[in-house]
């Protein structure tokens, strides 16, 4: 018997659905995914209800059919909601508890309850909650305090929370579409989640996920989540600096970003240095424009993007102590020589991240932007692992209606 | 004051850059061209060519860590600086960082020394941790200006400088000043006074136009195996050990009594060389000058970073820099024409550090396209 498990990301580019299974190795395959651009969502936010919810439907309708033609015909219930945008924040919150002797269970349950027990402003939804570590007389770094003597014992979280009304809007477009949100989740946990493995974790490793409205980050340091956010700087600014700089409409930006544009300057010289553009004017065929200067405008912006992020986590004091480097996920991973320029802005070794522990990617070209979509089914399936296991008929009734 | 000293002014700016500047000058022991400036009145009571920024705006009464305030009220004295710089062939400016007039005056009077086509060489500390977020902030918000600004920059954080552990805030802050100074102090003797291996002013300023950011340390020692103690404090210092990039170029100054001789020059080249990168370029100078240096040598050293860039980003670069000056030049002001927020007109916007992400970096960093 396997498990099966849908996620839908409503992103800034493109809304995004897909079912994954796992399997009894406990890997993940992505069985089935389909996505169409999105029309009615700026800077990760939806603008437009009905548009995100035609969005949906068409993603459901495309999934259905493929899954038709391979012969299993199901109706998709259900889906985690994979969340972006700078909407979301990530707060500290630490728990305390006196200690009688030793620490016990009942010390560490009576801890955690507190820990998590954060009240958030009406307007905020939670998201997750991560464990950090233990502090038992000032005494930080402890993962198993349970035994240890002390008097006063401390528990490190992490509160990640979104703006409630974000969530209800894409609560309401998927119902729209007849597709309940089981959970939502926030993208770049998810796309760490997918694309981290245990040991880069405890070496501290940064996952930065570009997105196309917005770009979270998430940094690891002794295995567990210390610092993340996100940035409303994504793709889709690269894409509107072209426009402006070059006189194109929105479509002919996003070609030049896709196919031409380097993150790092070109050298290119002769022919290779210039880049044909269909011309909009009946007089032309096309006109040409520099392929340094379009090169220069994505240097410029994704350049200033990483430096925000270096100084965020420099303020923080974090970004020595990430020796296993930076992995880049998401859309923006896939335009060329990021990975170059992100090495350099930031000074740590970069790699692009494709999902781990995930079958089914492998005809993909960019497998990275599919890693917090990846991330959100592996964290479904885990979530469930941990819970009573459904029986198939009570698993289909839950998640394919 | 010699012709060479007299092309060089030292600028000190904020309360703490005119405690720095002013030291230096006292321990010159002879005239050097110096100005200070800052906007409160306070910094002028010890003496020295005092310029109060922003008067009329301030009132003397300082920028209250306002950094915005700082850069206002500096442009407001932009003019009154014309005179004292006129000459120049190259400015030191020396500051601390974290404050509103530190950070912010600073900004503008750099800028103001690159339109007038005054090669500007900035040393500014950085503030202490426990000075607190709001000054690590203002200082964070302002170097990539600066840097993009002066052709070259030290950026000293004064952690680094000093212990502070088991000191008051007031003696670490005296301390890390005195320190400043004193390397200031033989960085101007040595593009100042004579020496067998000579760096003039005019070398200095070829040097470090377009050096870029880069890190500076100096020591002074005495007794035996002094050459080799030199090397190894420095080896070790802090200051040096930071790095954003590897080492491009090395300028190291040596400065002594008569008593110098060649072997320690050749441990001091080589040492440094092998500790800092071999294949840097390298440029040694020598000060000869008993007076103040007998028996005792001094190293100052200044490491200038590789910046990673390709040479179409150098090239790059370059060109912004023009395309800034030619705007300033043109009184252009950012923000009054289109804002190129395109499809984001009507969105959330995304501020950091006081500037609007949404529009387009190349429009807000005044980059100029080659189309």
């Amino acid at each position: 018997m396997s498990d099966i498990y849908a996620a839908l990301e409503i992103g800034t580019t493109r809304t995004l659905l897909a079912i994954g299974e796992a399997g009894t190795s406990g890997r993940i395959k992505l069985t089935c995914h389909a996505s169409i651009p999105s029309t009615g969502v700026r800077k990760s936010k939806i603008l437009d209800i009905k548009q995100a919810t035609q969005a949906i439907k068409g993603v459901l309708y495309a999934i259905e059919k493929k899954q038709s033609e391979a012969g299993s015909d199901i109706t998709i219930g259900n889906a985690y909601l994979v969340v972006s945008g700078q909407h979301i924040k990530a707060d500290p919150f630490t728990g305390s508890i006196q200690i009688d002797g030793r620490v016990t269970d009942n010390d560490i349950n009576d801890l955690s309850e507190q820990a998590h027990n954060m009240t958030l402003p009406k307007d905020r939804e939670l998201l997750d909650i991560i464990d950090q570590d233990y502090n038992l007389d000032n005494f930080g770094g402890i993962s198993t305090p349970k035994g240890m003597a002390g008097r006063v014992l401390k528990l490190n979280t992490l509160h990640i929370h979104a703006e409630r009304n974000r969530i209800e809007d894409a609560r309401t477009a998927a119902n729209g579409a007849r597709l309940e949100i089981r959970e939502p989740l926030f993208a770049a946990t998810c796309a760490a989640e997918a694309v981290i493995e245990e040991y880069e974790r405890k070496n501290g490793a940064l996952v930065i996920d570009l997105g196309g409205g917005s770009t979270g980050y998430a940094a690891y340091i002794d295995g567990y989540l210390v610092s993340s956010g996100v940035i409303g700087v994504g793709g889709d600014h690269v894409t509107n600096d072209i426009a402006h700089a070059f006189q194109t409409n929105q479509s002919q930006a996003e070609a030049l970003k896709t196919e031409e544009a380097s993150a790092t300057i070109s050298q290119e010289r002769g022919e290779a240095s210039r880049v044909k553009l269909q011309s909009s004017s009946p007089l032309l065929d096309y006109r040409t424009i520099s392929r340094h200067a379009l090169d220069t405008v994505v240097n410029a912006r994704l350049r200033e993007l990483f430096a925000v992020i270096r100084d965020t986590l420099e303020s923080q004091d974090l970004l020595h102590r990430l020796h296993s480097g930076v992995v880049l996920t998401g859309g923006g991973a896939a335009m060329r020589n990021i990975d170059a320029l992100a090495q350099r802005e930031l000074g740590m070794n970069v790699r692009r991240g494709r999902p781990l522990g995930v079958d089914g990617l492998e005809d993909e070209p960019h497998p990275e932007s599919f890693a917090s979509i990846c991330g959100a089914l592996q964290y479904a399936h885990h979530a469930n692992a941990t819970k009573p296991l459904f029986g198939l008929n009570k698993l289909f009734g839950g998640l394919f209606k | 004051m010699n012709e060479s000293a007299s092309s060089m002014l030292l600028i000190g700016i904020g309360t703490s850059g005119c405690s720095i500047a002013r030291s230096v000058a006292d321990s010159f022991g002879e005239s050097l061209r110096y100005i200070l400036a800052d906007t409160d009145a306070k910094s002028g009571d010890l003496g020295g060519p005092f310029t109060l920024i922003g008067s009329n705006r301030l009132s003397g009464r300082g920028a209250g860590g306002d950094v915005v305030a700082a850069r206002l009220a500096a442009e407001d004295s932009l003019g009154s600086f014309d005179t004292l710089i006129e000459g120049v062939r190259l400015a030191i400016v020396v500051t601390a960082l974290g404050g509103g007039t530190g950070s912010g005056a600073t900004l503008e009077v750099v800028k103001h020394l690159s339109d007038r086509g005054i090669p500007s060489c900035v040393f500014a500390t950085t503030p202490f941790a426990f000075e607190g977020a709001d000054r690590q902030r203002n200082a964070r918000g302002v170097m990539n200006m600066i840097e993009e600004a002066a052709n070259a920059c030290f950026f000293l954080p004064l952690d680094k400088l000093v212990e502070s552990d088991d000191q008051t805030m007031g003696d670490a802050m005296n301390k890390a000043i005195s320190i400043m100074a004193r390397g200031m102090t033989l960085f101007w003797r040595l593009a100042t006074k004579p020496g067998y291996i000579r760096l003039d002013a005019e070398r200095m300023r070829h040097l470090i136009a377009g050096s870029g950011k880069g890190r500076f340390a100096s020591v002074l020692v005495q007794g035996e195996n002094r050459a080799e103690k030199a090397v190894e404090e420095l080896r070790n210092s802090k200051l040096l050990l930071d790095s954003s990039g590897p080492v491009r170029a090395m300028l190291c100054g040596v400065l002594a009594g008569d008593d110098l001789r060649l072997s320690e020059i050749g441990v001091i080249s080589e040492g440094l060389r092998l500790s800092f990168g071999e294949r840097a370029g390298f440029e040694l100078a020598t000060v000869n000058d008993e007076e103040t240096f007998s028996g005792r040598l001094a190293v100052v050293l200044m490491l200038f970073e590789s910046n990673g860039r390709t040479d179409a980003e150098e090239e790059e670069a370059a060109k912004t820099n023009e395309a800034v000056r030619r705007r300033r030049k043109q009184k252009a002001v950012l923000g009054t024409g289109p804002t190129g927020r395109g499809r984001f007109n009507n969105a959330e916007p995304t501020i950091w550090n006081g500037e609007d992400l949404d529009v387009p970096t190349f429009i807000r960093r005044n980059i100029s396209l080659d189309y």
